[in-house]
């Protein structure tokens, strides 16, 4: 098992800041949302983890919890997460911006 | 080297993979995309074995996005950590032999404007500081002397990572290496100051933990290469594993380098101003207004 990186849509939809994806080292890797977040009626959308493609090194972490000063990302063991979003699931929108559907993941 | 080769051909789209629909269909080719983009749209990177948390993975990240025109451009590299990635965009990558980059590069360049007259073909040389400065070092000089229109990104994390440990010329002087147990004995080289001296028309040295800079510094010196001369980029990109910084603080490293050893700075000559300012409307260049006469005293 290992470690990737889960946001907190509740608190990143406070305010979508969009600065962790900037330092994430990997492409692709946290996307936005518009309606994340907005579903369940808060203010924007969200930021959340490809977690297929997410290398566990909580940069991410370090970004929004001192730069940010949000506190919404933590480092999570993949087999713990309820659902996630994984690359194949992910849509790409005509209006920018992305949508995803988050499904129970199958760790081997 | 055109938008027609990111297309689908007729009749093929629908039998062609997700990731490639991705990249035709809400990719950046043809487009304009920014850093403060990012998350929205499909990347012309994304997937390759570089270590987790690398800094240089950062940068060649917000590289590839800032690329004035991504479809025409081309990149050159060599053996070193960075090629691992670069290699693997969407775009075409020429691998130099180690140390040859810049060599290729001027042959590219030239090829390609006698191919494509004035149409804009970029040439992106991306490179470790072992692979620029030591064994490429002749290469990368004599282009900046002879005047070559292309752009040199030197990927300095101050070591050879990709071979395990060894200094360069651009490892700091003390610094004690997995192999240079003993401290290296000599100074960091000063390759800004050379790329001035050779005559480079655009120099700047930068630091990932800032995007939107790194944005900024490359879509100048792929800009000015165009028509006006070489372009250098200096970036320090930390190796978190030879310098062993714990990647939820290779952030915090830049950040102190950049406040340390590694400050933004930018050298344009005055021809490259007029360029950026008149070519492509960079309002911090245009010629300042002649000051109003002070007000008389009180
Ligand atoms: C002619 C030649 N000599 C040596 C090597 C072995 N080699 C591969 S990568 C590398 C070091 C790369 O260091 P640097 O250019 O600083 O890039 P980094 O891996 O640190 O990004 C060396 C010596 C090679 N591939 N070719
Ligand atoms: S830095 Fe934090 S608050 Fe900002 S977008 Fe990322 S997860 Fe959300
Ligand atoms: S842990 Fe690293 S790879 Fe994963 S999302 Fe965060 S910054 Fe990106
Ligand atoms: S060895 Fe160092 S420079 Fe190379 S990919 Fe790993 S962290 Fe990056």
């Amino acid at each position: 098992m290992y470690l990737v990186a889960d946001i907190n849509v509740d608190i990143c939809a406070a305010t979508s800041c969009k600065l962790c994806t900037q330092y994430c080292p990997e492409a692709n890797t946290i996307l936005y949302s518009d309606n994340l977040g907005k579903e369940k009626g808060l203010k924007y959308g969200s930021a959340y983890v490809a977690v297929d493609r997410c290398k566990g090194c909580a940069q991410c972490v370090w970004v929004c919890d001192n730069m940010a000063k949000h506190h919404a990302i933590t480092m999570t063991m993949i087999d713990q997460l309820p659902k996630a979003a994984i690359t194949d699931r992910i849509t790409y929108l005509d209006s920018g911006g992305t949508k995803a559907i988050a499904a129970p993941v199958e760790v081997a | 080297m055109s938008l027609d080769y990111v297309k689908f051909s007729p009749g093929f789209d629908k039998f062609m993979p997700k990731e490639y629909r991705d990249m035709v269909e809400h990719g950046p080719f043809g487009k304009k995309v920014t850093v403060s983009q990012m998350g929205s749209f499909k990347e012309i990177l994304e997937e390759h074995p570089m270590c987790a948390g690398c800094a240089m993975t950062l940068f060649i990240r917000l590289a590839m996005i800032s690329f004035p025109n991504p479809e025409d451009t081309i990149t050159v590299g060599t053996a070193g950590c960075g090629r691992l990635a670069i290699s693997q965009a969407a775009i075409p990558f020429v691998y130099g032999n180690y140390g040859d980059q810049s060599a290729v590069a001027s042959g590219l360049s030239r090829g390609l404007r006698l191919r494509f007259g004035d149409k804009p073909k970029d040439v992106v040389v991306m490179a470790g500081d072992g692979g620029m400065a030591d064994i490429g070092f002749s290469m990368t000089l004599h282009s900046w002397f002879r005047k070559e229109r292309f752009t040199t990104i030197m990927l300095d994390n101050e070591v050879y990572g990709n071979t395990g440990g060894q200094e360069s010329g651009m490892t700091n002087k003390g610094q004690v290496l997995k192999m240079a147990p003993l401290g290296k004995k000599f100074e960091k080289m000063d390759m800004v100051g050379m790329a001035k001296l050779a005559g480079c028309a655009y120099v700047a040295t930068v630091v990932p933990n800032n995007p939107r800079r790194v944005e900024s510094v490359i879509k100048k010196a792929v800009l000015v290469a165009r028509e006006i001369g070489p372009t250098y980029i200096q970036a320090y990109t930390s190796c978190n594993i030879e310098y062993s910084i714990p990647t939820d603080k290779v952030m915090e490293d830049a950040k102190n380098v950049e406040n340390d050893r590694y400050q933004f700075s930018e050298h344009l000559t005055e021809e490259a101003k007029h360029y950026l300012a008149t070519r492509y409307g960079f309002k911090e260049y245009l010629p300042k207004p002649a000051t109003a006469t002070a007000l008389p005293q009180a």
